[in-house]
């Protein structure tokens, strides 16, 4: 099977420190994997490069075997890229529902079908009942939730979650969680940082685990977590 | 309270306020009076154009008198050169300021913040100077005259809020359509708003040239009613006056720069005995409005209302 993306050693340096080094792995449709490693790894930096927020100096992108680097985030977006960042992005000044829609009608959704489609999402994420209230309003939580809801407004073919679950109460880990696995058992593709291991455990069937800008390991997450190489890097000296 | 309804309530206000301005020629027809409320109305245009860039998509732009000058040149030059009548005069005003937004906006569109601020700054110094020096098209500061469209003063009262209510009209179609939803989100956060996928520099120079060109009409209709053009329309004080107007009336409202613009304009009229005291008193107000009520008097008007509708309430 093609992949559904493909990063061919790619490289991003900022001054003298190398972000990303010479990263390369394909992901095929359907697949759910994690994407790991200590602080400072690199991670974030590539899921910047792969959803338009940030140039490489070296490698290609491919989504679907069409090239894709250096495309500017919003044309990724309506060929099927959606991101969720670390630090949570929504509109503030916008309520709940306004902030699902601009990704609706920006993706093509008519008015009732994005109504539908949000209220629907809403539902589902369990914050219906704050549909109406400023969306700087809402808890710390119910944002992340918010903001994760924005990448659902049409089905992506790719979506980039990085860290969802940090600093959010259980109850809401779960209903992204099963979020995630009902849409990946309908053949959703989906990269997932986390430092969340129980939850990469559960949920991705394979990882990739990055240090220092280079791919440690990649494979069957319970391999990938065994690997004295990973264990090392998160570990450091205690490991040895 | 959803976006919508909170738009379509701040249009209603907005008619309603000008329904009472209609109704100011019953109280008084003293021409002087009668030119201040001409001239309020004339940056309730102005404000309302700003407001559009800065309140709701979040673009700082220091030259919206610049594009009224250059709309009332475009008028001016038009009439004065080519005999083009009122209508086709404010057409082509109202289109030069348009364009040159267009192309201004394309250049700007990556600043924010005080570089953006710099940029449009130094782009309305530049107009206004190539203005004032340009004395064999222009006459410079000796200005240019142009023949006035009506001489009554309850006729240009109710031509300019005519058009005050035309851009207020214009204004709530494109906020209330997809188009606001996009600038709205612009203005919030670019980086979430193209992640979405929204057209940042299509809506962002859109934006821009909108506004310019609703600047460039009230600068337009406005030296049709001045009868002369003096690159003093442009000066970097009435951008201050326009931007005050907004902050105290309520920036990123439908209302809020016509309540600004008619409250700071007849008031310092009011106040025009106490001298430079009035400039002070301004700059006073704004700095208290910027400091401790960022929704302006709208808000507070609001705040004080009873909600009609209550929300959901916030988890602990």
């Amino acid at each position: 099977m093609s992949p559904l993306l493909s990063v061919q050693g790619v490289t991003k340096r900022f001054g003298g420190l190398v972000a990303v080094a010479d990263v390369t792995f394909d992901i095929a449709p359907g697949e759910l994997v994690g994407l790991i490693g200590p602080n400072g790894s690199g991670k974030t930096t590539l899921l910047n490069i792969m959803s338009g927020h940030l140039s490489s100096e070296q490698g290609t992108i491919r989504l679907d075997g069409e090239p894709c680097t250096g495309l500017k985030p919003q044309r990724l977006a309506r060929r099927g890229l959606m991101r969720m960042f670390q630090l949570t992005r929504i509109f503030a000044r916008m309520n709940v529902l306004d902030n699902l829609l601009v990704g609706g009608r920006a993706l093509g959704l008519d008015a009732e079908e994005a109504n539908a489609r949000a209220n629907a999402l809403l539902e589902e994420l369990q914050i219906a009942h704050v549909r109406h209230l400023d969306a700087g309003q809402l808890s710390g939580g119910q944002m992340k939730l918010l903001e994760f809801g924005c990448c659902f407004m049409r089905t992506p073919r790719l979506a980039l979650l990085d860290e969802p679950f940090a600093a959010i109460h259980p109850t809401m880990k779960e209903i992204m969680s099963r979020f995630i696995r009902a849409r990946h058992a309908e053949g959703q593709t989906f990269v997932l940082v986390s430092h969340d291991m129980p939850v990469i455990v559960e949920l991705c069937p394979r990882s990739i685990c990055m240090n220092a800008g280079r791919v440690l390991s990649d494979g069957a997450t319970s391999q990938v977590l065994a690997a004295p190489a990973v264990i090392e890097a998160y570990l450091g000296g205690a490991a040895a | 309270m959803s976006g919508d309804v909170r738009l379509r309530r701040e249009f209603i206000a907005t008619v309603v306020l000008l329904v009472l301005l209609a109704l100011l020629p019953l109280v008084t027809r003293d021409v002087y009076w009668l030119g201040v409320l001409v001239v309020s109305a004339y940056f309730a245009i102005l404000a309302s154009s700003w407001n559009l860039l800065a309140g709701f998509t979040g673009q700082f732009s220091l030259a919206p008198a610049a594009f009224a000058m250059i709309g009332a040149y475009g008028a001016a030059l038009s009439a004065a050169y080519y005999n083009v009548p009122p209508l086709l005069g404010l057409l082509i005003g109202t289109a030069s300021a348009g364009l040159i937004g267009l192309v201004l906006g394309r250049i700007v569109m990556r600043l924010r913040g005080p570089y953006l601020a710099l940029t449009t700054l130094s782009f309305a110094e530049i107009a206004r100077l190539v203005a004032s020096n340009s004395i064999n098209i222009t006459r410079g500061d000796l200005g240019l005259p142009i023949e006035a469209w009506f001489n009554d003063r309850v006729i240009w009262f109710y031509v300019f809020l005519g058009a005050l209510a035309f851009v207020v009209c214009g204004l709530y179609l494109l906020l209330r359509s997809q188009a606001g939803l996009f600038l709205e989100a612009i203005r919030d956060d670019e980086i979430a708003a193209a992640r979405s996928g929204v057209r940042i520099v299509f809506w962002k120079t859109a934006a821009f040239a909108i506004s310019s060109a609703a600047a460039g009409f009230a600068g337009a209709l406005y030296a049709y009613f001045a009868s002369l053009v003096t690159p003093e329309l442009g000066l970097v004080q009435q951008t201050g006056l326009v931007v005050s107007m907004s902050v105290i009336g309520g920036m990123g409202s439908l209302i809020g720069p016509v309540v600004g613009a008619f409250l700071v304009y007849v008031t310092s009229e009011w106040l025009r005995d106490v001298g430079g005291w009035q400039l002070v008193i301004f700059a006073a107000l704004v700095i208290v409005f910027a400091r401790l009520f960022r929704t302006g008097l709208w808000g507070l008007i609001t705040t004080a209302l009873p909600p009609r509708r209550r929300a959901a309430g916030k988890p602990a």
